[in-house]
């Protein structure tokens, strides 16, 4: 248990080792992760920040080297290890899904695959400390794919905020090693271990039933040129919002800059919704249309990743829901797919 | 009538007739709060229209960029003032004919802005909302609170000199409904140029260093239809893609000039943006500029010349003449 009181000297104890980062609130309203060392603007009653975690991990730029007449310098991260604090199941989640991409080094049993570096400097040693959603949003659906309010899938340890206390359970060993350290924790309670329990049940109880997803993926390649994709695609204004707040969404540019024999290599987040994305050198567009990009966007995260990867890229945190001009709802187009016929009524 | 009842049977009366073959206006969206653009074929459906504070999306973006899908259909549109600015501005540019759009203006009292209603309601998700005209009552999961209408209208509206239709085939409900907030829209600018050049360098960096280059501001916005924007140009590659200052405030200022005189400051690229910058700032600044250089606002008059295209002797040129 960590006395509430406490919770500003562990956070300052964990940044002695760590680079700490939580949900904060700013003064203007917004709610964000950020970095922290003390517990001064950490916000645990909201539920999903603006943007997800994954620029932590895998910034919005980066620089892959830099030359000059001395040579190449990598410019992997060389940061101190990262803790967070606070996060979602959804979001601990998707970086485990990121953690397959970036990460793993078999994609499908025998295939050897390439890691990445910049990943694995920052996420591999990384520590999550997850949180109990206490209340989830009406955008929230993390229960379409087995997550729910106390999911601990990515995290090291899961926090349950139970008022004047945390309930602070290990999820990892390493989690549990880290937990050994921290003189400001006391033994929990069977009856802290209930509380927690009721508010992983309040939050459960609150979540609107799932959506059958069983099926979805060997249905979706028969749908690719269905009729239907027009009508789900005629609002949106591929503005490119959803991919950036999407925790899972993970594609990138290659970008150089570089003048009188000095320069750098950066990585930068790209868009599946920009039509330059896939505009090839000839001038030639395999997805010139909106109607393209918007199928692609569906397609990759409930077909073809899970055709590389055994599971679907999404985790249901309802950023992509709640960040379109258009209200533009993937579960809605799910529902819709799931059941095609009734698509233009739904 | 209710202004929605009267839409409603506009929208249908337009499709039955045949007089368009699509309307565009906003129905319920999955979301609490929230309207969503609907395309309307068949007259049964004018029924789902609906028109209140949740209609913030400007349809004028839909006949821009490669959402060019309108292309030889007749269209009707619900259009709030600056929706409809947007459409005229765009009607100038020869971007849209005017034959084949049937322009609906609709009373106009502000649209809400999702952020400010999370923050008039302490970050808590509202669940329901309802106007009380100038007051709106925001409820969810244990806790109903009464807020002025001011403190969830997007900043666009709070400062909007034309909430009515500039140009409209016909206009429901009586105009004038909400009040002309020119002073507020010039005493913002006139707030940003008395900062001292480094108080205005520190404000311009605060805001526009939150952007993530996602373009969402670009895309939303029904002015910005460059076949290929510089931002994607890559051969040469006209700025850099990261989050620098140096790079994110290229774009911003780029993109400033590309819409001065062209911008209707609907405030589409502001409720946007997913970071959260106010990305009016500097577009209400450009605006108002014009309007002191040129006495022409953006959209007004369809007959009139795009006022970055027009030249008059009687213009400044102190930037020439010295």
């Amino acid at each position: 248990m960590l006395d509430r009181t406490a919770l500003g000297r562990f956070i300052s104890v964990l940044a002695g080792s760590y680079d700490v980062h939580a949900p904060v609130t700013a003064c203007d309203g917004s709610f964000e992760y950020a970095p922290v060392r003390t517990a001064e603007g950490l916000d645990g009653t909201r539920t999903v920040t603006g943007l997800s975690p994954k620029g932590i991990f895998f910034p919005k730029d980066e620089v892959l080297f830099q030359y000059d007449g001395d040579g190449i310098r990598s410019g992997e991260a060389s940061c101190r290890p990262i803790a967070v604090w606070g996060m979602r199941g959804c979001d601990a989640r998707s970086l485990a899904l990121l953690d397959r991409v970036f990460g793993s080094a078999v994609q499908k049993p025998g295939e050897e695959r390439f890691q990445d570096p910049y990943w694995k400097a920052r996420y591999d040693g990384a520590v999550i400390f997850g949180a109990v959603c206490v209340k989830p949003l009406s955008t929230c659906f993390c229960n379409w794919f087995g997550g729910s309010p106390s999911s601990t899938e990515g995290m090291d340890v899961q926090v349950t905020d139970l008022g004047d206390a945390f309930l602070l359970a290990p999820v990892t060993p390493e989690g549990e090693e880290l937990l050994g350290r921290m003189d400001m924790l006391t033994q929990a309670a069977d009856t802290d271990l209930d509380a927690s329990r009721e508010v992983a049940h309040r939050a459960g109880a609150m979540m609107s039933p799932p959506f059958s997803l069983e099926g979805l993926d060997r249905r979706l390649p028969e749908l690719f040129h269905d009729p239907a994709w027009a009508g789900i695609a005629a609002p949106c204004v591929n503005c490119g919002a959803c991919t950036f707040a999407c925790p899972t969404c993970h594609c990138f540019d290659v970008q150089d800059e570089g003048r009188n024999g000095r320069g750098r290599r950066l990585r930068v987040w790209d868009s599946c919704m920009f039509s330059s994305f896939t505009l090839e050198a000839s001038g030639h567009n395999p997805r010139a249309r909106s109607l393209e990009r918007v199928r692609q966007r569906v397609m990759h995260k409930f077909s073809y990743f899970p055709a590389n990867y055994g599971e679907r890229l999404c985790t249901g945190c309802g950023r992509c829901v709640a960040v379109c001009p258009v209200g533009f709802d993937i579960r809605k187009v799910l529902r819709g797919l799931g059941a095609p016929r009734d698509l233009k009524k739904d | 009538m209710s202004v929605e009842m009267e839409l409603r049977a506009a929208a249908c009366r337009l499709l039955e007739e045949g007089t368009v073959d699509l309307f565009i206006g906003w129905e319920r969206g999955s979301l609490p709060a929230s309207a969503v653009p609907v395309f309307i074929t068949d007259p049964a459906d004018a029924d789902r229209l609906v028109f209140d504070i949740t209609c913030g999306t400007n349809p004028a973006v839909y006949f821009t960029k490669d959402h060019r899908q309108f292309d030889g259909k007749r269209v009707g549109l619900a259009l709030k003032g600056c929706d409809s600015r947007a459409m005229v501005q765009n009607i100038m540019e020869k971007q849209v004919e005017r034959e084949k759009v049937v322009m609906i203006g609709v009373p106009c009292r502000g649209v809400l802005d999702r952020r400010r209603v999370a923050l008039a309601a302490d970050g808590r998700e509202v669940l329901e909302l309802s106007d009380l005209g100038d007051a709106v009552r925001l409820s969810g999961r244990g806790f109903d609170v009464e807020a002025p209408r001011e403190a969830i209208l997007a900043d666009s509206c709070l400062a909007c000199a034309h909430p009515d239709a500039s140009v409209a085939d016909l206009f429901l409900g009586a105009p004038g409904g909400m009040e002309d907030a020119g002073e507020r829209r010039l005493r913002r600018v006139r707030e940003y140029e008395a900062l001292s050049p480094a108080e205005r360098w520190e404000r311009t960096v605060l805001e526009y260093g939150k952007c993530i280059r996602c373009y969402a501001c670009r895309n939303v916005c029904p002015s910005c239809y460059c076949e290929v924007c510089f931002v994607d140009q890559n051969d040469p590659r006209w700025i850099g893609g990261t989050c620098e200052i140096t790079d994110t405030l290229i774009f911003h200022l780029i993109r400033n000039l590309h819409v001065a005189g062209r911008c209707v400051e609907c405030g589409a690229c502001a409720r946007a943006c997913p970071a959260g910058v106010d990305l009016l700032l500097l577009n209400r600044k450009v605006a108002i500029e014009v309007l002191e250089r040129f006495g022409e606002e953006a959209g007004m008059e369809i007959g009139a010349k795009p006022i970055m295209a027009d030249f008059r002797e009687d213009e400044k040129q102190e930037f020439i003449m010295g």
